[in-house]
């Protein structure tokens, strides 16, 4: 209760907390609401927001704004969210295993976690595009292994530093098992990390999914993508700006909203872990 | 030993100053240091005598912390009132500080040489090579073995002897009249300990410096000081000759104090606890003095047992 | 000094691995190639034939090897759009890219570190509070959104800055700028956590104790400090800013590596893909190293 109560007093947190509400009620109620995201109709395009009738604007093809931006949004939450969940799971057991194992296994592991970690997501992504033909799968590839691999890396850390403390070493010297150590005792000292952590890579995953959809290479059409969105909006600045403004100022408000999350929750974690986050933030 | 001191702290009050708190952690605190003379300031961790030091040189960390009253006499200034740039040129060259822990008091990034020749470039418009040789002499006078090898060390390659020393090189290398040292062997090894404290004594001899040295170990005032002050809750409590306050502390906490150091020839049963625990200055009711924690107190032991460390480690 | 050398060789290999992992990614799409470069009327013994032809039906390590012979003596093949040489149009683009890239590094660095420093110094001043927000915001706003605010402000309503193309300075502005922008916002983070996390060690206290200038002591001790954890990272600012190029550079018509390799993905031709992510995938590794060992050449007990 007490955590709880400090939660709400963290601003960050709790502004984050209502932008990403908003947001994700929008994306589960906004297709039924604002019903076909794929109906064209040509007499009706480039309404800006307001219009009696398409009050909530059209695009060039006369469809409309909100039922494509929801439906965006759908699609956004779903690559950043669950592939970076998946990520967080697989990098946190990779990296306990690495972090606790040692040795070559950790050797190999740990060289290759620190290539990748290298590698920006956006162009990892166009990589995978490049082989395997524009799409979602790319950019969920990409997201899957750059995120695994940030995520590990920082938990590998955590375990090194962790497997020295008294508690584990007690542990050891009591015989218990590796995978009853590793679950009971490292575990639910890395998970807070893995899970601010996660939080701003879902913000990258936002982004890269935004980026890739933006120069084409992402979703296809007819699906929409916010960032699709705004790439077919350039175009009519002028004539509507809201074809473009709607979803950029969702991707920002999503973004936005996961970093603040991030930020409050790494303010209510253990000042110890905070150098830890901050660096591997600075991807 | 002349009547009038060199450094004299008269009523010195200094107070935590933020959101909704304020009190003074130390409070109407006076202290004279003589020429040629070493005295010892002595009391529980937490009672002030670092902040009291810092002070003087105006290090304490502001905000929070404020001096709220006092002065603090130096060749006939008040230093608690002279700018920014004054304070300055007081800093190592007047009045030099040792700090406790060695290790993280040195700059990682340059070398103990770089170190010593910015600190004498800080004060004379010297070529490098000048504040080079000086340097040098410093490290040789802080009882350094090998100074041309130690003054292109970095500190992650000094032992905590050494970079202590390397410290007291620094307060040396600018000729200063005192030299305050904060617990400056606390850290280190004992047989390290008792080099840096002769050290010390040495130079007192040989510069005719005045040196403070801030302490828990009665051992080493009973060896090392004249004088010595007793603080206790951020008040001074007792202060006189080293001989006189040892043989008759007049105060209960020195007495205290005093019951807790093993003798020699007296085993560790007879070990005398200091009952209770320190106050903190926010718990203590508005206006009233001291609350005294005294030897014969028949209150049940607190986390006194800490005291009893410090005095039974040399 | 030994582990540097340890780190040069092991990046070499993971660099070889690498190339070949994403050359052999791209080269088994090869199927796709025919499909797109073919007629559908194409008979399976002409699509057999084109494989062969481009040597497509060989083991994939021998391809790689006759792809490293052919790119050092300087033969890159040809694009399958226009069929120019790929080794003439990679020259300009190249030089487009770093210009563009150079001037956002440095931007990156250039901006984000003093005003990281002068937050730090000025802390919970309404200069720090409006920098440390507006770098929050900085690395919310997606940057191929940034472009577009900026163009619709800087050129189309403004008309102070073209919005696209290439030619002197004023082509470079508004890219480098919306290119750099969340590097600059994440070094000022840096920069200021550093900065006040060193100001606050025992250290400065010493320094002070022996009469050092604030100035000094600012700008030599705290910052020499700082900038180490600055120094590590930059090999991924170096990877941010190849990643995002790939968008700023479409959005700007930029004509740099970054464009032709989304075009070129677009479009699949992919001899010029090939050549194109190899490259990036170079350039993001030397980055990565050079920044390694820039933190060990700056690092008293690495360099040691
Ligand atoms: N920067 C600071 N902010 C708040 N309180 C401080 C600060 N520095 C010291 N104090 C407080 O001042 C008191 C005296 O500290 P100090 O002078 O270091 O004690 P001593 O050196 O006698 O062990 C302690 O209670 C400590 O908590
Ligand atoms: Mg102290």
């Amino acid at each position: 209760m007490s955590r709880f109560r400090r939660a709400l007093k963290n601003k960050q947190l709790v502004i984050g907390m209502i932008i990403a509400i908003v947001i994700v009620v929008l994306g589960i109620v906004g297709p039924a609401v604002f019903g076909d995201y794929s109906k064209q109709d040509l007499l009706r395009g480039h309404k800006p927001v307001g219009t009696p009738g398409d009050f909530f604007g059209t695009d060039a093809l006369g469809r409309s704004l909100a039922a494509r931006a929801t439906y965006g949004i759908r699609i956004s939450l779903f690559v950043a969210i669950s592939v970076t969940g998946l990520a967080m799971v697989v990098g946190t057991i990779i990296g306990l295993i690495a972090g606790y194992v040692k040795g070559l296994v950790d050797g190999v592991i740990s060289l290759l976690i620190d290539f990748i970690w290298g590698f920006p997501l956006i162009l990892v992504a166009v990589l995978a595009a490049a082989s395997i033909g524009s799409g979602l799968l790319p950019v969920i590839l990409a997201v899957g292994l750059v995120n695994t691999v940030a995520i590990a890396r920082v938990v590998r850390g955590e375990v090194l530093g962790i497997s020295e403390k008294d508690f584990v070493v007690a542990a050891k010297a009591g015989g218990y098992s590796t995978m009853r150590i590793l679950t009971k005792h490292v575990a639910p000292n890395v998970i807070p990390v893995a899970l601010v952590l996660s939080s701003y890579y879902v913000a990258v995953a936002i982004i890269a999914e935004a980026a890739l959809s933006f120069v084409g290479l992402g979703a296809q059409a007819p699906l929409p993508s916010l960032g699709q969105m705004v790439s077919e909006g350039r175009n009519y600045m002028r004539l509507n700006h809201w074809e473009s403004t709607i979803p950029g100022v969702i991707i920002f408000a999503m973004v936005l909203s996961v970093s603040l999350i991030g930020d409050g929750l790494r303010d209510l974690l253990d000042p110890r872990l905070r150098t830890a986050l901050e660096r591997a933030r600075a991807k | 030993m002349t009547d009038e001191p060199l450094l004299d702290i008269r009523d010195l009050s200094i107070g935590l100053r933020g959101d909704g708190v304020g009190y003074d952690i130390v409070r109407n605190v006076s202290m004279s240091l003589y020429p040629k003379e070493i005295l010892a300031i002595v009391g529980e961790s937490g009672c002030g005598k670092s902040l009291t030091a810092l002070s003087v040189l105006a290090l304490h960390a502001s905000p929070p912390l404020h001096i709220t009253s006092g002065s603090i006499m130096y060749d006939g200034r008040d230093l608690t009132k002279v700018s920014a740039s004054q304070m300055r040129a007081v800093r190592g060259a007047e009045i030099a500080m040792v700090f406790q822990d060695p290790m993280s008091a040195l700059d990682p990034m340059f070398t103990a040489g770089t170190l010593l020749t910015s600190a004498v470039q800080a004060h004379h418009k010297v070529r490098y090579d000048v504040a080079k040789s000086r340097a040098l002499e410093a490290l040789a006078d802080a009882g350094i073995e090998d100074p041309r090898r130690r003054f292109g060390e970095y500190p992650f390659q000094l032992s905590g002897g050494v970079s202590q020393r390397v410290m007291i090189a620094l307060a040396l290398i600018n000729d200063p009249k005192v030299i305050i040292a904060d617990e400056p062997t606390t850290a280190l090894d004992v047989t390290v300990q008792a080099q840096i404290l002769d050290r010390l004594k040495e130079l007192r001899a040989e510069r005719g410096m005045s040196i403070i040295l801030i302490t828990h170990n009665l051992g080493v005032v009973a060896s090392v000081a004249d004088r010595m002050v007793v603080m206790y809750t951020g008040e001074v409590v007792e202060s006189g000759m080293v001989e006189e306050v040892l043989a008759t502390p007049q105060h209960p906490y020195t007495k205290g104090l005093l019951g807790a150091v093993p003798r020699l020839n007296s085993d560790a049963a007879t070990l005398v606890p200091i009952m209770g625990r320190v106050p903190q200055p926010n718990e203590l009711p508005p206006g009233c003095s001291l609350p005294i924690v005294a030897a014969e107190s028949s209150m049940s032991a607190g986390p006194i047992a800490r005291i009893l460390r410090y005095m039974v480690t040399p | 000094m030994r582990s540097l050398l340890k780190t040069v060789v092991l990046t070499f290999l993971l660099l070889l691995a690498s190339s070949l992992a994403v050359f052999a990614a791209i080269r088994l799409s090869g199927g796709d190639v025919t499909a797109a470069r073919l007629p559908a009327s194409a008979t399976a013994a002409d699509r057999q034939l084109f494989r062969h032809q481009m040597g497509l039906d060989q083991p994939i390590l021998k391809q790689y090897a006759t792809y490293l012979g052919k790119l050092f003596k300087g033969d890159l093949g040809n694009s399958l759009t226009n069929s120019a040489k790929i080794s003439t149009l990679a020259v300009e683009k190249i030089k487009n890219s770093l210009i563009l890239g150079a001037t956002s590094m440095l931007l990156v660095f250039g901006i984000g570190i003093p005003l990281g420093m002068i937050a730090a110094l000025k802390r919970n001043s309404w200069f720090d509070t409006g920098i440390t927000s507006a770098s929050v915001a900085g690395m919310a706003v997606p940057n191929f959104w940034l472009a577009l605010i900026a163009i619709y402000f800087f050129s189309t309503r403004l008309g102070w800055l073209p919005s696209a193309g290439q030619g002197g300075i004023k082509y470079l502005v508004l890219p480098a700028f919306v290119l750099s922008a969340e590097g600059i916002a994440l070094t000022v983070r840096m920069t200021r956590s550093a900065m006040l996390d060193n100001l606050n060690q025992d250290f400065v206290r010493t320094l002070r104790a022996a009469g050092l200038s604030e100035r000094r002591i600012y700008f030599k001790h705290v910052l020499r400090n700082s900038l180490l954890p600055i120094i590590s990272l930059a090999g991924l600012r170096v990877g941010q800013i190849v990643g995002y190029a790939l968008v700023v550079e479409t959005i700007f018509g930029w004509p740099g590596v970054g464009q032709s390799l989304v075009n070129a993905v677009l479009r699949r031709d992919y001899p010029v893909v090939q050549f194109f992510s190899l490259l990036l995938v170079l350039v993001v590794t030397l980055g990565n190293l050079a920044a390694s060992i820039g933190y060990t050449l700056a690092n008293p007990k690495l360099r040691k």
